[in-house]
């Protein structure tokens, strides 16, 4: 444990710092149990996530964590067969309720993916501005739209003097800065990242470390990872998911980073983090 | 350090020449591939000398199993028993291959030598009207036949796209509960003989006086033969489009609809436009619907719902049973005007579907 908080110090992460204030609840999953046909596959997760901060998802493969991700913005239910109970409050309201238009959700809480996905058929820049066209969403200037969001993604440097070149010419790396910067084109205010750097070299993995710390002094970011330094390098908070076989995921601990790192309660968690197993 | 480093690459006495060590063959493989080989020839040689049996008789039923044992026994003497099917194979997937080639080969040698003939500016740009089977060539052409070709598949290719991408966008896009079962029929629909195609539109169009027999009424006849290929190729490169693109598209709080018509379709726009092309290709020769919707006029018809009109196809059955040779001839060189264009459009689709985006 002394080790690990040592360890954090040594890569640089100010590990006081990111004991931040209280702050208020941005999204809050209560109760959250997830199905596909008859198999459970998460079981009553309920965990905050305070505005302006990086929640870290961490556990085994197949844990349920990509699932539980899926259900923040509504990608869940477009997977045949799949079901959920209990409520996913963004702004103090269920997102499930009837009335709510998943189109909206997924405006204000966006997602970037494990695999790179940019649109293949459009330039560099049309894949900034391409949210708007999908959502039909209006918003002034976008040529300052397109250098700010690129900006932020870390990525406008390298491509700010080829917009207008098809986005498959980029590396894996950029294509997924750029896919960063599409999804914050369209402004939301959570940003949900599907272990976003599993398909990068270290070099690119960095990079989008630091666009992660940047964005989260604007916008609330989940992200599950693999990659348990990366969790520690970017995170405030940590929820550590679980399954044991044939059995629904569930959180055994959460918290800020620091505790689940530093100091776990749990020996399951205290094995995890020191890479012991899974 | 020191020694694992070479001291200096050792100095050629001369430029390498590109070797292939693994070609080297021995002696005796020569000498089974000569005997393989010759053997056969001299025998086909032999036959066709003192028979008179057809070439292609003697080729099929003589030479290329010869030319099998041959081979068999080349591979026997030069790797053992393995050398046998081995050599065998090669052989038979040759003689296969250049039997089919033969066979395509002379068919387009035929149309080319005996259209070539028939060919000159009028022929294209002419049409047939005041000219009878007995006509010199240089009189009349099938510039009618070919507008009228035009004008069909032109109008069966507006109205077969639509539904045809339409059917695609939902076995893929809308995935539907019905989906198995509109894939089923799109694929039995796909094997309707076009005559029935011709009949249907006859029946239900022509008879009860709804259409004239005229170009719309082939066109519908067109189009129920094209609506499955494209159908099903559309399918087909639709369902290449990575799922990914379509969940980043709804993430960024995209509609349905603005996912299939901004990402998706883009996304396969050179297969989508390969499908339709192949639908053209499918019908652009078909003839026995025109027979029954189109009939034939030797005159141009620019106007698809007034008169009967001629197309290629049916240019070529009129002409072709006529007991003069100047109308066989013409019906020749309308063959190889279809031909041209169905090569034209089969070579824009290999050019398109080449251009694979990117990544």
């Amino acid at each position: 444990m002394e080790e690990t908080v040592v360890a954090m110090e040594e890569m640089g992460v100010d590990v006081v710092a990111t004991e931040r204030e209280p702050q208020t609840i941005e999204m809050s999953a209560k109760g959250v149990s997830v199905w596909f046909g008859k198999r459970k596959i998460l079981e009553n997760v309920n965990m905050d996530f305070p505005k302006k901060t990086v929640t870290a998802l961490i556990g085994p493969s197949g844990c349920g964590k990509s699932t539980f991700i899926r259900t923040l913005n509504r990608l869940h239910e477009l997977i045949p067969g799949a079901a959920l109970a209990g409520e996913i409050l963004y702004e103090g309201q269920d997102i499930y309720r009837q009335d709510v238009d998943p189109v909206h959700i997924r405006l204000s809480i966006g997602m970037v993916f494990q695999k790179p996905n940019p649109f293949p058929s459009m330039t560099i820049r049309g894949n900034v501005l391409s949210g708007l066209k999908l959502s039909g969403m209006k918003r002034p200037d976008h040529d300052a739209l397109v250098e700010q969001t690129l900006t932020s993604a870390g990525l406008w440097k390298e491509v700010k003097d080829r917009l207008n070149a098809p986005a498959g010419d980029l590396s894996g790396g950029q294509q997924q800065r750029l896919v960063i910067a599409r999804a914050l084109a369209v402004n939301p205010h959570v940003l949900l990242m599907d272990e976003p750097c599993s398909a990068l070299d270290p070099a690119s993995t960095l990079k989008i470390e630091e666009t992660v710390r940047e964005l989260s002094k604007e916008i609330t970011i989940i992200i599950v990872t693999h990659n348990m330094q990366q969790a520690v390098r970017v995170s405030d908070y940590t929820a550590f998911f679980l399954a044991e076989e044939n059995q629904p995921g569930y959180v055994v601990e959460q918290g800020l980073t620091t505790e689940i790192f530093g100091n776990p309660r749990d020996q399951r968690t205290l094995d995890y983090v020191n890479g012991r197993f899974g | 350090m020191t020694i694992l480093m070479s001291e200096s690459p050792p100095v050629l006495e001369k430029d390498l020449e590109p070797l292939r060590p693994w070609s080297k063959r021995p002696a005796s493989f020569w000498l089974a591939a000569f005997l393989g080989s010759v053997v056969p020839l001299a025998i086909l040689g032999a036959l066709y000398l003192t028979t008179d049996l057809a070439v292609a008789l003697l080729l099929i039923a003589f030479y290329l199993p010869l030319q099998l044992i041959g081979a068999g026994l080349a591979g026997y003497f030069a790797k053992g028993k393995h050398g046998i099917a081995d050599s065998a194979i090669i052989v038979f997937a040759i003689g296969a291959t250049a039997l089919s080639a033969i066979i395509l080969g002379s068919m387009l040698l035929t149309i080319i030598v005996r259209g070539i003939a028939a060919f000159r500016p009028s022929f294209i740009i002419q049409n047939s009207t005041y000219i009878s089977p007995s006509t010199p060539l240089e009189y009349g052409g099938i510039g009618h036949a070919i507008l009228g070709t035009f004008l069909i598949v032109g109008i069966a290719t507006i109205i077969s796209v639509p539904f045809g991408i339409a059917t695609a966008v939902y076995v893929t896009e809308v995935r539907g509960r019905a989906v198995p079962y509109v894939r089923f029929f799109v694929q039995a629909m796909s094997g309707v003989p076009s005559v029935v195609a011709g009949l249907f539109v006859l029946t239900v169009f022509i008879l009860t006086g709804v259409l004239n027999t005229s170009a719309m009424a082939a066109a519908i006849a067109y189009a129920i033969l094209m609506l499955p290929t494209i159908a099903r190729t559309a399918e087909e490169v639709l369902r290449l489009v990575p799922e990914e693109l379509r969940t980043g598209a709804l993430a960024l709080g995209s509609t349905r609809a603005r996912v299939v018509l901004n990402v998706v379709v883009p996304a396969a726009k050179t297969g989508i436009i390969t499908a339709i092309l192949l639908g053209i290709a499918r019908v652009v020769g078909e003839t026995a619907p025109l027979l029954l919707t189109a009939l034939k006029n030797d005159q141009t018809v620019l106007n698809p719902f007034t008169d009967p009109i001629s197309a290629l196809p049916t240019f070529i059955f009129d002409n072709v049973a006529q007991p003069y040779p100047d109308a066989v001839t013409r019906a020749w060189g309308a063959a190889l005007a279809l031909l041209i264009i169905v090569g034209i459009l089969f070579t824009i689709t290999r050019f398109i579907s080449a251009r694979k985006p990117r990544r």
